[in-house]
């Protein structure tokens, strides 16, 4: 039993921590964009995650063949929880659900094509999973793939595309064989964004951010671009969203927030006295420091379960993805709570506690219990599978 | 970063797990439930013989010598089995007020005795309407000659009725003391009282009781100092007790769940149902880690004083909401006494309740955070 990372992985912590302080640029770097902020979707963003890509940081655990430098996962994790201590853009789905996916299953021609370009942040990606009729249901996506001569025509419509707007290509479910089973008839398609037959529509949050919907119309795609096997997309997605649950609900914007939150509590007055002193303020602050001790502790059980290689372990991934997205937004609620009347101040201006924090934050966290399977699609993972309980639904 | 068990470590585990199973039987432990002396004969010799009682002291005085990180593995089982035994306050709190401000002498005398399981202490602290802090120590040790004279009374003394030795936490004119007390000892009265879990409970009066000067343990005033120091180990412990008693509780409403059936389905197969139980499940498995977290960094020697009233808070929490919605599944049946489920649901709140509760911990928290 060991709580501390290796002197390695500390030298490498501490490696990343400076260069990150040395890099520091506040455009890039926006605490305010909440869980938005893992996306690189400025030139200012873009340009950093070259620098990131000059560091040889992307990738690191990729196969030497493939450019990587096959070193644990936990080097990668350290360098996403510092990313996103710093509200830098994260190394993202180029280097994660989709790099390793064509790594396992993709075809020569898609390793040559995408994965040098990943590593060079030269390509940043889109992923059309969630359709009108399959949101958590994601296994009933219907955007329709007709096999055609030299590839295949897709129409339908897809939703919550956060990066169509600024991505280059689309990594996308369709369903190649409506006959098979639901499971079984989804295949994966690279889609270039710009395709004429894509269109794109906006479609404005309450965070500060906005995701997408795409429709497609007449969208051929050749067959090179089919992903790995044909009817097997869907348990590509699911073996890939192991992963991305855990590295899209990164533990540092939390212990940031809550953080915020202490030093708030510490410095700001009501009514003359410091907030601190209120009892009710104490004994919240505590079961959050608490809880937050916790999430830590279900990212550390993450950590070690993957510990040599292999498939990320499901059911800690969604232990801790429950459990640390609620807590997300419990810290927010209650940092609201404590600030009062002037809690309701929106955020950006400079009558704001904060500036607003807590008021973005709270609104920009209340997807974080939905997107990356729901709360509730956690749950029905750790009956099933942890605790041996029938199917109940 | 790691979280295996060495096989030391498992072994230990393992061992401590056969051996409850055998000796801390549901039967054994409903049998000793309101019982004054409250524990199993065949146990308490099964525990000292396999150098269970003196985990935490050294082998020089006649201990197993092992850390924190061994003991919560103990006590993680100690929870499963709701063994009825005084390990805590005897092998535990007592044994720790020894190592931590004992004279040699005191050591010699005492600690090969309780590692051997031949001597019970118990910790004589709770004052009625009073609290958990140092301020709550208000029983009067007035100094005559070479003696303190104690007069007041205590509760929550557990396991008093087996106990060769109370450890009194006292006040005297220069603060909180800690004296070696005979409960037989002239003046000196015990009232055994039933418990919410069953526990051996005392009330203990002191009416003029003469102690020697020399029965103090620690300098003097220095009693409260040791005993928070003490207390923040033992709470590590008694969290990893509260999540071994939650992980078997869900265990067995797991199983219960998948066989009973209602609307022609079994329980489990209700989302309602399963849900509590994956958010239990969760806890359990997080707060696992956490406490883990504390033992390891006792003994490492880092500090604890924020990790351990976190570990008592969330795995105390954690029990106690655990219990409830296991209760629920079973439904009816857990009222009844012929369930094992009440068996954990009342211990559950009663160690949330006992040895530093929720307000003390978050208050503990809080201020190491805020002030």
């Amino acid at each position: 039993m060991n709580f501390d990372f290796s002197p390695e992985e500390q030298t490498f912590a501490d490696e990343v921590e400076a260069w990150l302080v040395e890099n520091h640029d506040p455009v890039v770097m926006d605490h305010h964009r909440e869980n938005f902020s893992q996306l690189s979707d400025t030139p200012e963003r873009r340009a950093f995650m070259k620098k990131l890509a000059a560091k040889g940081w992307l990738g690191m655990s990729w196969p030497k063949e493939y450019g990587g430098q096959e070193i644990e996962g936990v080097y990668e994790f350290i360098l996403t929880e510092a990313l996103a201590r710093h509200a830098a853009p994260q190394i993202g789905k180029g280097v994660g659900i989709i790099g390793k996916t064509l790594i396992r299953h993709g075809s020569d021609k898609l390793k040559q094509e995408f994965l040098p370009k990943i590593l060079s942040a030269e390509v940043e990606f889109a992923v059309g999973y969630s359709e009108p009729q399959a949101g958590s249901d994601a296994a009933n996506m219907q955007l329709k793939a007709d096999k055609v001569e030299g590839g295949w025509n897709l129409n339908g419509q897809k939703m919550w595309t956060t990066s169509a707007h600024f991505a280059e290509w689309y990594w996308v479910g369709a369903r190649t064989d409506p006959d098979k089973s639901k499971h079984n008839g989804i295949s994966l398609f690279l889609i270039p964004m710009d395709h004429p037959g894509l269109e794109v529509q906006s479609l404005p949050t309450i965070g500060k951010d906005t995701t997408n919907q795409v429709f497609f119309e007449d969208v051929f795609v050749p067959d090179d671009y089919l992903v790995g096997v044909r009817g097997r997309g869907f348990q590509y997605i699911a073996e890939a969203l192991d992963l991305e649950r855990f590295t899209m609900f990164t533990l540092s914007p939390i212990t940031n927030r809550t953080q915020v939150l202490v030093d708030y509590a510490k410095t700001s007055k009501r009514d003359g006295k410091p907030v601190r002193e209120n009892p009710d303020t104490r004994r919240l602050i505590a079961n959050i420091v608490t809880d937050t001790a916790v999430s830590k502790a279900l990212s550390t059980r993450f950590l070690c379960a993957a510990r040599g290689g292999g498939k990320p372990p499901t059911i800690p991934s969604s232990q801790y993805k429950l459990f640390t997205t609620s807590l997300s937004q419990r810290v927010c609620d209650e940092a609201l709570d404590i600030s009062g009347a002037a809690g309701t101040i929106r955020e950006g201006q400079e009558l704001a506690p904060l500036l607003g924090r807590f008021e973005g934050a709270y609104r920009a966290t209340m997807n974080e219990t939905v997107g990356g399977g729901s709360s509730e699609i956690q749950k029905n993972i750790i009956a099933r599978r942890h605790l041996g309980l029938p199917k109940n639904f | 970063m790691d979280l295996d068990l060495s096989e030391e470590q498992e072994a230990i585990r393992d061992m401590t797990h056969s051996l409850l199973e055998e000796y801390s039987s549901v039967e054994a432990v409903r049998i000793a439930e309101d019982d004054p002396k409250g524990v199993p004969e065949a146990l308490w010799k099964q525990l000292s013989e396999g150098g269970l009682v003196g985990v935490l002291i050294p082998e020089e005085f006649g201990g197993g010598g092992l850390g924190m990180v061994e003991a919560a593995l103990i006590y993680e089982e100690i929870g499963r089995a709701m063994a009825p035994t005084p390990h805590f306050v005897s092998g535990v709190m007592s044994a720790s007020v020894m190592l931590e401000a004992g004279s040699e002498a005191q050591k010699l005398a005492w600690l090969p005795k309780i590692a051997s399981g031949e001597a019970v202490l118990t910790p004589a602290w709770i004052e009625p309407e009073r609290g958990y802090g140092e301020v709550g120590v208000q029983l009067e040790a007035k100094r005559e000659g070479d003696d303190f004279v104690l007069s007041g009374t205590k509760l929550s003394v557990n396991y008093a009725g087996v106990a060769e030795r109370l450890l009194v936490l006292a006040r005297s004119e220069d603060g909180v003391e800690i004296l070696l007390v005979d409960p037989h000892a002239e003046g000196v009265r015990l009232t055994h009282y039933l418990s919410q879990s069953g526990e051996p409970h005392y009330k203990v009066d002191f009416d003029g009781v003469r102690v020697p000067t020399s029965d103090r343990v620690g300098e003097a005033g220095s009693g409260w100092a040791t005993w928070d120091t003490v207390m923040h180990r033992g709470i590590v412990l008694l969290a990893a007790q509260a999540i071994g008693g939650a992980a078997r509780c869900l265990e067995e409403t797991v199983e219960y769940a998948k066989v009973r059936v209602q609307f022609d389905k079994p329980l489990g197969a209700f989302q309602a149902l399963a849900h509590y139980m994956a958010d239990a499940s969760t806890h359990i498995d997080g707060g696992r880690v956490l406490v883990h977290e504390a033992a390891w960094n006792a003994a490492e020697g880092r500090s604890i004083a924020r990790f351990a009233p976190m570990a008592k808070l969330f795995a105390c929490n954690t029990y106690q909401q655990t219990t409830k919605v296991c209760a629920q599944i079973w439904g009816g049946v857990a009222f009844t006494i012929e369930y094992d489920v009440q068996m954990f649901f009342r211990r559950a709140k009663e160690l949330q309740l006992s040895w530093w509760d929720t307000p003390y911990l978050e208050e503990m928290i809080a201020a190491d955070v805020l002030d």
